[in-house]
């Protein structure tokens, strides 16, 4: 038998705000967090704002973690703080995580150029690296990207699998629908999934613009990103980390614990088309979305709305928009879509976990969070995309999609909790 | 299979059982300045005829190259078409990258072009200069999944997916996704795989930080070189290369006449928690296989390190298990970390099919997760 599914912890930390009350608040309310960037000097940088997370309390969370004291990559700390918040909003504290499996999704190393700028003139570079390492005194000059799993996993004693998943945008959603599917096969009774991700520094910035997907409307940071709008440049880049707390039905029951929402179905894909750029059609999308409703067995007409992945590129959007059409034929124009990177910025690993955060709460809140910046839609995006204010809502499913760089796709359907 | 001892498996397997190695003096940078001064590569390897466009080629690090080359050589080998035996959107891909994948020489130009006259990093001059230093796509060849989504877009494979890293263990992780997938019917047949490059300085610095190279030297780096031949190795060699394998269900195997090497009999895959006995850790992985004592063969995992070579033996002797035959990769094509769990699994498989017998294949790795498979002739 196939145990059911459900959410009953999150923890989140994003530019739009720190603690899922204030993020919720901030969302809902349609309160952007990007700002002009003070993590590092960006000023010469094409590109100079970010969804940053200011609330984010080092000094605070070393305390919490001495074993993390001295990590410069903003990632590690963004996850130790969601991953605390989420197990303290559990209420699952003091309990052995043994035989709980561990989800982390993140994307890139961080690799601080100013380590390596000593070697600039040397000829024998070899050489100056290995002299510059015996003067790091053992601190890598790249964090790897399991660090902050095996943290998390040491201090909180994760034993039953840490997984470190690295597939770019949809790194997030993949985590939680990959701990979704082991729950619901057996293999455990509790897992904790999310994502943390920080591409505030120069090289990850100077990366990302050089691919030319980033707006440069440094000028009107809040107003940046819009997704779906006929004038939208590209994404913004931001920061963030959410981690949710999953259960089996029966367990929650057991001890009583608050249930959010129900994970349903689960999904992914692959474009198969470029790196450089979504299928234009919305294909492999489509098909991540139409295998998460499958799994949940669901038909597209019980999805009462969507969080869209909604990245503010020219291109995303519009394949996208077709994938939902696509998928959900002539219900896509009469369910709300939500854009919630017109606010935090574009995550890149860690979206997907804070928008389904974001989705867990609209199906206990009844609140759907805007699109803002949404003024002047784009003739080839005409969906509901809920512009500039939030509304109501009554439905009972949520789908959230995640389409990563280099056509990874992903998408996981969450039900209302009251069960 | 792309590796230091050749791209077919069956050559590859006879000249590690020949115990004939490709392990070289590490090139292409100052041995000199690591403490350990051997690598295996690939030699001669050109991406060109595996990828089906040749510009995408200049958007792969070599890591990637890789696994294009070895996906292809799977398919083949496993007679697969994407598309046409198998539809596209019903094939899964589930890979394990490495770190520290893009060599020291692709970042030099922004590096430099960054720096003040003093050698310290000057934002301004990176924003202006060193951002034109360096190749548009750079970003291509730094994201981890980017070697997945050359495959799949080589190949044309739609089909569920992921992709984790580091370290071995994530390798196992990968055949652990992809047989999940299966069993749930996402797939009618996944591609298993990894793929590493630890070959350049970049990687040997990340390894030596690490401090996996401690056993080339007591005193670490200035210790004299031990003259690079194998057969004086003490420790690991890091390696290169990509190695994929073709899952399908048996059923749907036999009903397609596949060649089938061998079946996956079971698998465990257990966490080494901080201050966690490794050892202990590694016993009870192998426990939870439930396997006869006497095996057919042994996929080790022994990699020269003479305390980890001891820990195996020791570890095989708690589990009580022997076999005719017992082999270890490492030794002889390196250590291909996110792509050496595979590689192991998928020498276990041919062992499986020679001998008739089952086999267990050892991934013990760094990093907390460690697995081992067995596998039973078809």
């Amino acid at each position: 038998m196939k145990e059911r599914v459900v959410i009953t912890g999150l923890g989140v930390c994003t530019g739009v705000g720190r603690g899922v009350k204030t993020f919720w608040e901030n969302l809902t309310a349609g309160l952007s967090g990007i700002r002009p960037l003070s993590v590092f000097d960006a000023s010469a940088l094409p590109v100079r704002i970010g969804g940053e997370a200011r609330a984010l309390n080092i000094q605070e969370m070393t305390r919490q973690f001495p074993e993390a004291a001295g990590e410069r990559d903003r990632k590690i700390w963004l996850g130790l703080d969601a991953m605390a918040q989420a197990l303290a909003d559990a209420r699952i504290g003091g309990v052995s995580f043994t035989n709980t499996p561990l989800f982390v999704g993140v994307s890139l190393e961080t690799f601080f150029l100013e380590d390596v700028s000593p070697l600039a003139g040397k000829e024998n570079l070899s050489l100056a690296l290995g002299n510059l390492l015996e003067k790091r005194d053992g601190r890598p000059l790249q964090t790897p990207l399991n660090r902050l799993t095996e943290i998390l996993g040491n201090h909180y004693g994760f034993n039953s699998g840490r997984y470190t998943n690295c597939s770019a945008c949809v790194a997030g959603t993949q985590a939680i629908g990959e701990a979704f599917r082991q729950l619901r096969e057996g293999a455990a009774e509790a897992a904790v999934a999310g994502a943390s991700d920080s591409v505030l520094n120069p090289l990850a910035m100077g990366g990302f613009s050089l691919l030319q997907i980033l707006s440069t409307e440094n000028e009107r940071p809040e107003g940046a990103c819009r997704p779906f709008d006929a004038t939208r440049q590209g994404t913004v880049l931001g920061e963030g980390a959410a981690f949710l707390v999953l259960e089996t039905l029966e367990q929650a029951r057991r001890r009583g614990a608050r249930v959010y929402a129900e994970v349903l179905g689960y999904g992914s894909s692959l474009d198969a088309y470029r790196v450089t750029d979504p299928e234009p059609n919305g294909n492999g999308a489509a098909l991540s979305m139409t295998r998460a409703i499958a799994d949940a067995r669901l038909t597209p007409d019980a999805i009462d709305c969507i969080n869209a992945h909604a990245t503010g590129t020219p291109k995303n959007d519009v394949a996208e928009t077709r994938a939902i059409k696509r998928v959900l034929g002539t219900r896509a124009r009469g369910i709300p879509v939500t854009a919630n990177k017109s606010m935090t910025g574009h995550l890149i690993a860690s979206s997907g976990a804070v928008e389904a955060v974001a989705s867990c709460l609209t199906l206990l809140t009844g609140r759907i969070p805007p699109t803002i910046n949404l003024l002047e839609p784009d003739p080839e995006c005409d969906l509901d995309y809920v512009p500039k204010v939030g509304r109501e809502f009554n439905g009972r499913t949520v789908l959230s999609n995640s389409f990563g760089f280099g056509g990874q796709n992903a998408a996981l359907v969450f039900g209302k909790g009251d069960l | 299979m792309v590796t230091p001892l050749g791209k077919s498996p069956d050559a590859v397997l006879r000249r590690i059982e020949a115990e004939d190695t490709g392990a070289i003096q590490s090139s292409g940078f100052d041995p000199n300045a690591f403490s350990c001064p051997v690598c295996c590569r690939v030699a001669d390897f050109e991406p060109q005829p595996y990828a089906s466009e040749a510009k995408m080629v200049r958007l792969m690090n070599r890591d990637a190259q890789f696994a294009v080359a070895a996906a292809r050589l799977a398919l083949e080998d496993a007679g697969v078409k994407v598309g046409k035996s198998h539809p596209a959107e019903e094939v899964g891909l589930f890979c394990a990258t490495g770190l520290a994948g893009l060599p020291l020489s692709d970042i030099t130009p922004l590096i430099e072009a960054s720096a003040d006259p003093e050698g310290g990093f000057d934002t301004g001059r990176f924003g202006h200069a060193g951002l034109k230093a360096v190749s548009p796509v750079l970003s291509f060849k730094i994201l981890s999944n980017m070697p997945l989504c050359f495959v799949s877009i080589n190949e044309n494979i739609q089909g569920p997916n992921g992709v984790y890293t580091p370290w071995e263990g994530q390798g196992a992780q990968a055949v652990e996704a992809g047989m999940r997938a299966l069993a749930a019917g996402d797939a009618r047949c996944v591609l298993v795989g990894g793929c590493d490059v630890k070959t350049h300085e970049l990687a040997f610095a990340s390894l030596e930080q690490q401090g996996l190279f401690r056993s080339w030297g007591e005193n670490g780096r200035g210790r004299p070189r031990p003259g690079g031949t194998p057969s004086t190795a003490r420790g690991i060699i890091p390696g290169e290369g990509a190695v994929f394998l073709v899952l399908e269900s048996a059923q749907d195997a036999i009903a397609r006449g596949a060649h089938i090497y061998a079946k996956i009999a079971g698998w465990s895959l257990r966490t080494i928690a901080g201050g966690s006995d490794k050892s202990l850790v590694r016993v009870e992985a192998l426990r939870a296989l439930r396997l006869s004592t006497h095996l057919g063969a042994i996929v080790g995992a022994a990699n020269g390190e003479q305390s980890r070579d001891r820990e195996e033996k020791l570890i095989l002797e708690a589990a009580r298990h022997s076999a005719g035959v017992e082999i270890f990769p490492k030794k002889y094509v390196g250590d291909l970390f996110a792509a050496a769990a595979v590689l192991q699994l998928g020498l276990g498989a041919l062992l499986a099919e020679q001998c008739g017998r089952s086999v267990l294949a050892n991934c013990f790795s760094h990093g907390s997760v460690q697995a081992v498979f067995a596998l039973d002739p078809p």
